[in-house]
C-alpha cells in the first residue's frame, strides 16, 4: 500500500493552485480531503506525478447564505455540513445526506467539492446536488465558470472540469417557501457506499401541488443521475400516494444500475422505487412543515 | 477451587495502558541499522504454470539488493510444515516461494524483491516479469470432487486431501423409523480473519544467533519449524512475538514469509523486514470457514431427535496449512451439539481448490458444527410446529448424564444446558417478545427471535502436527526481593493473560497482583511453549501457572518451617507472612523467605536453592463451555435490511477468573459471529479472482453496526483442571451466528422463507422475498 | 463479468460488416486501443489503455477476430496484460438487418485478474457498459463520416 513517487506542492492561493495545474496539466491532481484520491494512490490505481494540496489556501471553507444561494467552499468538509445549524434548520436534504456519508473519520476530512470533482457514481453528494439543482463554480486561468450540476458529470470519475480548473465553490439555491427535502440511503454497513440512495426535493404551491421537483439517484448508473421522468411525473400534481408511486416507478425504470456484489440490477431498481416513495413522503411532509 | 479476592475480581487489563497510549512495540516498530525490506511478487492467476521469470529489470532498479525466485529459495530452505497428518491424508510439500512452477491461488508468492527501503522494494516488484500460462482452475469444492476437475497437485492425482468419518448408533434404522426428517444444505462462506495488525517479520543474524520477530500466536512452534526450514540448529534461533495486534487463528501458522525473511537475513547478513500489506493479508493469509454441509435430522412427532446425518465438504484452498484438516474434523466431532442424539454419522471431506488456503479462524470448525445443528433444530421445530425452545429442551443432555460421550466421540465434561437457556429466556422475557412479534406482524412489521444453544470444545493441548505435545508450560519464579515473574508458553495477543495469570499467582501466593509480571512470546525468556489458540490459554496455560504457583508455595512453606524451626505442617500463611500455628510471635515475612531461598546455607539439607518452579500441565480431557444466545431482529421486507433489536448471551465458561475479560471476549466473539451471519463473506469470481479484495468490499462491521449486548452467565466448573475453567475466547462467535440467522428466518417465516445463505445481506433478503405479494 | 444487449446502427448489414472488419475502424472504435499492428490473419498486436478518470492501466496484448460467418456473426477477442493485472475479453456480435438498419446483438464476457478485479469490482460493471456504448457510438460516427 505504498503509492508511486509524486511531488507534493501546497499553494497558498487559488490563483497559485490554478497556475500549478496549468503548468503540470493532466499530470497533476488536486488534493482536498484525500479520502477518494489517496486510497486510489495507495493501490497505485492512480499515480499522479504532482499533488496540489489546496488545504493551506485560506478562505475556502465557507458555508453561508448570501443573495439567493448557499455557498459551500472547496474546503468545507462533510462534517461541517453535518453539524451546521444553518444546514440542519434549512436544508434537510443536505443534512440527511451529510449524516450518511462514510463514517465520522472520513466526514472530518472529505469535502463536498472533492466528492463532486471525483464523480464517483456512488458519491452521495452528486445525487443530493442534482436534486437541489446546485451549481459548480470552476476557477481556471481565465474567468470563473458556473456549471449547472446537470452538465457537470460526464462519466464515471469524469466531469466537465478542465485539467487546469478547480472547483472553488458549490452554490445551492436557497429553499423556497413550502419546500422540503430528504435523502435516504441503503448501505451494507455504516460507512459503506450506498447500495442505492436517493435525494428528493419538492416545492409545493398554495394548493399543495408540486411546483418544483428534484430527484437525484446515487449508485444506480455510470454517474450520479437525475430522475427526470420521475420529476415530470410528479410536477404539477398533488403528491398523494398514487402520484408518489408513479414517480417512484418512473425513477426505478429510468435508472441504470449494474449488477455487482451489492446486488442484482433488479434489486437496485426496486430499492430506488422503495426509497423514492419514502423520501418523497418525507420531503412532502417537511414541505408542509413537518419534521 | 476457592475464588479469592484476586481470582474472580474485575481487574482492568494491565496491558491496556501501553496499548492505548501508543507505547506498544509491534513488528513494524522495529528498525535496525542496515535493515533491508522485502516486497513479494504474487500470482494474479488462480492456477497457472510459470513459463519464466525475468528479474533483470528489478535487479537493476535503484536500491535493490537481491531478487529471489523459487530456485534461490530452494537452495537455502527446506519445505514448510504440513499440518497434522490425519489418516491417509494427502498433502503436498511446499516451499516459502513457489518452486515447482505452478501457482495455485491468487496471491501465491513467486518472487521476493529486497531493497534498501520499503518504497524501493515495492517499486522494483513491479519490474519482475513473470510469464504465466493460465491453467483451468477449480473454485467450488464440490466441483473439485467431480471427475475431470482440474487437479491442483498433479502428483497426488486427486483434489481430495482426506476423508474422515465420525459416528455411532444405527443411523439408517433411526431415519427409517422416524416420523419426520428435515434437510438442509448450508454454505459456510469463507471469512477473512482481518486482524487489525497484518502479519510482519523481521529477522537478524548476529553473533551466531538468528533472531526472528514475527506477529504470531505460536513463537515456539515457529522456532522449531524454522530450524528445519532454514537449516540452522534450533538453539541458534530466537523467536519473539512482540505485541501482536490480533490473530483470530490467522497467525496460528508457520508461514512461508517467516522462512523467507529468515533465509534472506542469513544470506544477506543484514536485518530484513517484511510487513504484509492489507491487500496481501486478504489473499495470502489464511481464510476461515469455507465448508458446505449437507444436514439431515430425523425425529419423532413429539420432537425427540432420533438421528443426524452430516456430510461436510471443506474447501481447504490450495494447500494444507498448519492446522487446516483440524478445522472441519472439529465439525464432525461436535455436530451433535447439546443434544442427546443416539444415532449420528458425519463424513468430512477435505478438498483442494484454487483459492487461498483455509485454516483455523475463531471457532475453527465448532461454529460450523453449532450452526448446522442449531439450524436443523429450528427447521425441525418449524416442521413440527413446535416452539424452538421446546424442541431444544426436549433433547438436551441432562445434567446428570455428564460426563457424556457423544456418538461422534466427544466426551463432554460438565454442563447444565437448560439452566443457561432458562436464564436467557427470563432475561429476554421470551413470552412477551413472542406477543410483541404477533402484534407487529399484524401491522406488517417483521420481528424475529432467534435462539442458539451451543456447546463447544476448548482446552486443546496441541495437535500432532505441532512441535509441542498436549501440554502447556509455566514457570513461576519468586525473585529474591519477593517480586514474582511468571513465564508462560502461551502467547496472548489481546486476550489479557498478563492480567489473569497475575491474578492466579496472586491468589495462590497471596502477593499483590502488582507484584507479579507475566512474560510471554519470547523463546529465550520462556523455554517451552505451545501457544495461544483454541481457547486453551486459560484452561491449559492458566492451569500450568496454577500448579507451578502451588508448588512454589509448598517450597516456601518448607523454607519458612526450616527458618522458624517448625514442621511444615504447622505453618500457616496469609501470603504476606508465614506463622507457626498457635505461636503468632514466631513468623517470617514472604519476602524474607524469598531472599533466604537463594542462600544455600540457609536452606534445609538437600534442598536446592531458588524459589522457582516450572510445570508442564497436561490436561486429561478437553473442556466444553456452553450457553444460550438469543437475538431479536427486525427485517424490512421492502429494502431487505436487518436491524438488531436486542442481543442476550448467557455463557458458561466454568469458573470466571475475571468478569471484565470474559465480557470482552464474549463481546468481540459475538461481533465476529454476527458478522458472519449478515455482513462478512469472501466472494471469488469463477476464475478465482477475489472480488472482495479491500475493506470497501469485504464488509467488516463497525461499532455502530452491532447491538448492545446483554450478558449473563451460569457457572458449571470443569472437573478437568484445577481452575475449574473452560475457555471463552471463541464461545461468542459460536453462539452468535446461528442465533442471528435463526432470528432473521423467524422474522421471515410468514413469507415461507426457510433458508437463506450467509451473509444475509439486504439483497439476499430481497431476493428471497421477490415476487412475494405480501411484501410488494 | 458479462454484458449483453443490442444496438441498432443506421446502415446495411454489408456496410456494418465491412466496418467491423476494418482494422483502422476497430482501432478507432474500440475504447482504449492506442495502437493496432497486424500480426497476420485476423490478429493484431495491441496497446490498450483503459482508464476512467484518474484510474488508468496500460495493457500490452492482442486483438483478434474469430468465428467469422460473413454478414452474420463474429467474435472479437481482446487479451492483454499490464501492471494492474490481465484482461481477457470476448464479445460475440450477431448482425441482423431490419428495414435497412442493422441490429447488432452482442454478448460479452470479460475476465479481469489482479488488483482491478478485486478492488474495482464496484465500478467494473458500469465501466464495461460504458465502453460497449462508446464502441457502438464510434461505429455510428464512422457510418456518418
Ligand atoms: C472508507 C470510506 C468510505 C466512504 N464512504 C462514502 C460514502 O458513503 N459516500 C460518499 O459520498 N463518499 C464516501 N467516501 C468518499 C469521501 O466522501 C471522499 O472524501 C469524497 O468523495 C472526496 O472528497 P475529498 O475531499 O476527500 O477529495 P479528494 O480525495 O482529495 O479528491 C478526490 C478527487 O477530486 C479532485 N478534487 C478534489 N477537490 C477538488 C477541487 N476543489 N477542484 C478540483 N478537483 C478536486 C481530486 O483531484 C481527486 O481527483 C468514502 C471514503 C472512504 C475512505
Amino acid at each position: 500500500m505504498i503509492p508511486d513517487r509524486f511531488e507534493y506542492v501546497a499553494p497558498s492561493s487559488v490563483a497559485e493552485a490554478v497556475g500549478l495545474l496549468q503548468r503540470y496539466g493532466a499530470e497533476a491532481k488536486v488534493l482536498a480531503g484525500g479520502h477518494s484520491l489517496i486510497p486510489l494512490m495507495k493501490l497505485r490505481l492512480a499515480s499522479p506525478r504532482y499533488l496540489v494540496d489546496i488545504n493551506r489556501i485560506r478562505g475556502l471553507a465557507q458555508l453561508q447564505e448570501d443573495d439567493g444561494t448557499l455557498g459551500v467552499g472547496a474546503l468545507t468538509r462533510h462534517a461541517d455540513l453535518e453539524t451546521s445549524e444553518l444546514i440542519r434548520s434549512r436544508y434537510p436534504l443536505l443534512a440527511d445526506a451529510a449524516r450518511v456519508i462514510a463514517d465520522p473519520l472520513v466526514r472530518n476530512m472529505g469535502t463536498l467539492a472533492g466528492s463532486l470533482a471525483h464523480a464517483d457514481p456512488a458519491g452521495d453528494w452528486g445525487a443530493a446536488m442534482l436534486a437541489v439543482r446546485a451549481q459548480v463554480v470552476a476557477t481556471g486561468p481565465r474567468r470563473d465558470r458556473t456549471i449547472p450540476i446537470d452538465e457537470f458529470f460526464v462519466d464515471t470519475f469524469t466531469t466537465t472540469l478542465g485539467p487546469d480548473e478547480i472547483v472553488s465553490e458549490i452554490r445551492v439555491p436557497k429553499p423556497s417557501p413550502r419546500s422540503g427535502g430528504a435523502y435516504l440511503k441503503v448501505e451494507r454497513k455504516v460507512g459503506d457506499f450506498a447500495i442505492a440512495a436517493v435525494g428528493t426535493y419538492v416545492v409545493l404551491d398554495e394548493k399543495g401541488a408540486c411546483r418544483q421537483v428534484g430527484i437525484g439517484l446515487c449508485n444506480v448508473g455510470a454517474t450520479s443521475l437525475r430522475a427526470k421522468r420521475a420529476e415530470e411525473t410528479l410536477r404539477g400534481r398533488v403528491p398523494d400516494e398514487k402520484a408518489i408511486a408513479d414517480a417512484a416507478r418512473a425513477a426505478s425504470e429510468e435508472c441504470d444500475p449494474a449488477s455487482d456484489l451489492r446486488g442484482p440490477a433488479e434489486y437496485k431498481r426496486d430499492l430506488v422505487r422503495v426509497l423514492i416513495g419514502r423520501a418523497l413522503r418525507r420531503a412532502v411532509q417537511r414541505a408542509k412543515g413537518g419534521a | 477451587m476457592v475464588i479469592s479476592h484476586a481470582l474472580g475480581a474485575r481487574i482492568k487489563r494491565r496491558e491496556d495502558p501501553r496499548l492505548i497510549t501508543g507505547r506498544a512495540i509491534y513488528v513494524d516498530d522495529l528498525n535496525f541499522a542496515g535493515m533491508v525490506h522485502v516486497a513479494i511478487v504474487r500470482s494474479p492467476h488462480a492456477h497457472a504454470t510459470i513459463r519464466s521469470i525475468d528479474t533483470t529489470a528489478a535487479r537493476r532498479a535503484p536500491g535493490v539488493v537481491a531478487v529471489w525466485t523459487g530456485e534461490d529459495v530452494k537452495a537455502r530452505c527446506g519445505p514448510l510444515p504440513v499440518g497434522p497428518r490425519i489418516k491417509e491424508m494427502k498433502a503436498p510439500k511446499r516451499f516459502p516461494l513457489v518452486i515447482d512452477g505452478v501457482v495455485r491461488h491468487v496471491g501465491d508468492p513467486v518472487a521476493a524483491v529486497v531493497a534498501t527501503t520499503m518504497d524501493a522494494a515495492r517499486d522494483a516488484s513491479d519490474l519482475v516479469e513473470v510469464d504465466y500460462e493460465p491453467l483451468p482452475s477449480v473454485q467450488d469444492p464440490e466441483a473439485a470432487l467431480e471427475p475431470g476437475a482440474p487437479i491442483l497437485h498433479q502428483d497426488l492425482g486427486t483434489n481430495v486431501c482426506f476423508r474422515m468419518t465420525y459416528g455411532g448408533g444405527n443411523v439408517e434404522e433411526a431415519f427409517a423409523g422416524a416420523d419426520v426428517v428435515v434437510k438442509t444444505r448450508i454454505v459456510q462462506q469463507r471469512l477473512i480473519p482481518a486482524a487489525m495488525e497484518t502479519r510482519g517479520v523481521v529477522a537478524q543474524y548476529k553473533g551466531g544467533e538468528l533472531t526472528v520477530w514475527t506477529s504470531t500466536q505460536i513463537p515456539h512452534v515457529v522456532k522449531t519449524t524454522l530450524a528445519e526450514t532454514v537449516r540452522l540448529p534450533e538453539h541458534e534461533i530466537h523467536v519473539i512475538a512482540p505485541e501482536v495486534g490480533g490473530g483470530f487463528g490467522s497467525k496460528l501458522d508457520v508461514y512461508g514469509e517467516e522462512g523467507l525473511v529468515a533465509a534472506l537475513a542469513l544470506a544477506l547478513g543484514r536485518p530484513v523486514k517484511w510487513i504484509e500489506s492489507r491487500r496481501e493479508n486478504f489473499i495470502a493469509t489464511i481464510h476461515g470457514r469455507g465448508q458446505i454441509d449437507y444436514v439431515e435430522l430425523a425425529a419423532h412427532h413429539d420432537g425427540t431427535v432420533a438421528g443426524l446425518r452430516v456430510r461436510a465438504i471443506a474447501d481447504l484452498g490450495a494447500y494444507s496449512q498448519l492446522l487446516t484438516p483440524g478445522v472441519p474434523t472439529n465439525t464432525g466431532l461436535m455436530c451433535c451439539g447439546c443434544y442427546r442424539i443416539p444415532n449420528a454419522h458425519a463424513e468430512v471431506i477435505g478438498v483442494f481448490t484454487n483459492r487461498t488456503p483455509t485454516d483455523a479462524y475463531r471457532g475453527a470448525g465448532r461454529p460450523e458444527a453449532t450452526f448446522l445443528i442449531e439450524r436443523a433444530m429450528d427447521l425441525l421445530a418449524a416442521e413440527l410446529k413446535m416452539d424452538p425452545v421446546e424442541v431444544r429442551r426436549k433433547n438436551f443432555i441432562p445434567p446428570a448424564a455428564f460426563p457424556y460421550k457423544t456418538p461422534t466421540g466427544a466426551v463432554y465434561d460438565s454442563g447444565n444446558y437448560e439452566r443457561a437457556l432458562d436464564k436467557a429466556l427470563e432475561r429476554a422475557d421470551y413470552r412477551a417478545l413472542r406477543d410483541e412479534q404477533a402484534k407487529l406482524r399484524k401491522q406488517g412489521r417483521y420481528l424475529g427471535i432467534g435462539i442458539a444453544t451451543y456447546v463447544e470444545i476448548t482446552g486443546l493441548g496441541a495437535v500432532a502436527g505441532l512441535s509441542g505435545g498436549n501440554w502447556e508450560s509455566a514457570t513461576v519464579r519468586v525473585e529474591p526481593t519477593g517480586k514474582v515473574t511468571v513465564l508462560t508458553g502461551t502467547s496472548p495477543h489481546g486476550q489479557g493473560e498478563e492480567t489473569t495469570f497475575a491474578q492466579i499467582v496472586s491468589d495462590r501466593l497471596g502477593v499483590p497482583v502488582e507484584d507479579v509480571v507475566v512474560l510471554h512470546g519470547d523463546t529465550r525468556a520462556v523455554p517451552h511453549g505451545v501457544g495461544t489458540f483454541g481457547s486453551r490459554t486459560t484452561p491449559v496455560g492458566g492451569s500450568a501457572v496454577y500448579v507451578a504457583a502451588e508448588k512454589v508455595k509448598d517450597k516456601a512453606v518448607q523454607i519458612a518451617a526450616h527458618l522458624l524451626e517448625a514442621a511444615p505442617a504447622d505453618i500457616s500463611t496469609d501470603g504476606a507472612r508465614f506463622t507457626v500455628r498457635g505461636s503468632p510471635e514466631r513468623s517470617v515475612e514472604f519476602k524474607d523467605v524469598a531472599r533466604m531461598a537463594y542462600k544455600a546455607y540457609k536452606l534445609p539439607a538437600g534442598m536446592e536453592p531458588g524459589l522457582d518452579v516450572t510445570h508442564f500441565f497436561v490436561p486429561k480431557e478437553r473442556v466444553f463451555p456452553f450457553g444460550t444466545h438469543l437475538c431479536v431482529v427486525e427485517v424490512d421486507p421492502d429494502t431487505g435490511e436487518v436491524t438488531f433489536r436486542r442481543y442476550i448471551a448467557v455463557d458458561d465458561c466454568g469458573n470466571i477468573l475475571n468478569p471484565l475479560l470474559v465480557a470482552g471476549q464474549i463481546h468481540g466473539g459475538i461481533v465476529q459471529g454476527l458478522a458472519q451471519a449478515i455482513y462478512e463473506g469472501v466472494t471469488y469470481d469463477d476464475e478465482g479472482q477475489l472480488l472482495t479484495g479491500t475493506f470497501a468490499e469485504y464488509v467488516v462491521p463497525q461499532a455502530t453496526d452491532v447491538p448492545a449486548f446483554e450478558l449473563d452467565h451460569t457457572v458449571t466448573p470443569s472437573p478437568h483442571n484445577p481452575l475449574g475453567a473452560k475457555g471463552v475466547g471463541e464461545a461468542g462467535t459460536i453462539g452468535a451466528t446461528p442465533a442471528v440467522v435463526n432470528a432473521i428466518l423467524d422474522a421471515l417465516a410468514p413469507f415461507g422463507v426457510k433458508d437463506l445463505q450467509m451473509p444475509i445481506t439486504p439483497r439476499r433478503v430481497w431476493e428471497a422475498l421477490e415476487g412475494n405479494s405480501a411484501s410488494r | 463479468m458479462k454484458v449483453e444487449g443490442t444496438y441498432t446502427l443506421p446502415a446495411s448489414r454489408q456496410k456494418v460488416w465491412e466496418l467491423l472488419n476494418d482494422p483502422k475502424v476497430l482501432a478507432k472504435a474500440t475504447p482504449g486501443i492506442k495502437q493496432l499492428d497486424p500480426l497476420g490473419g485476423d490478429t493484431y498486436k495491441a496497446t490498450i489503455e483503459v482508464g476512467v478518470g484518474p484510474v488508468k492501466g496500460t495493457y500490452a496484448g492482442q486483438v483478434s477476430i474469430a468465428d467469422k460467418v460473413p454478414l452474420e456473426r463474429m467474435t472479437l477477442k481482446v487479451e492483454g496484460g499490464g501492471k494492474p493485472g490481465t484482461i481477457r475479453a470476448t464479445g460475440e456480435l450477431r448482425l441482423e438487418e431490419q428495414d435497412g438498419k442493422t441490429i447488432v446483438a452482442y454478448t460479452g464476457d470479460a475476465h479481469i485478474t489482479g488488483l482491478i478485479a478485486s478492488v474495482g469490482h464496484r465500478l467494473i460493471g458500469g465501466v464495461t457498459k460504458q465502453m460497449v456504448g462508446e464502441f457502438f457510438k464510434a461505429l455510428e460516427n464512422e457510418l456518418k463520416s
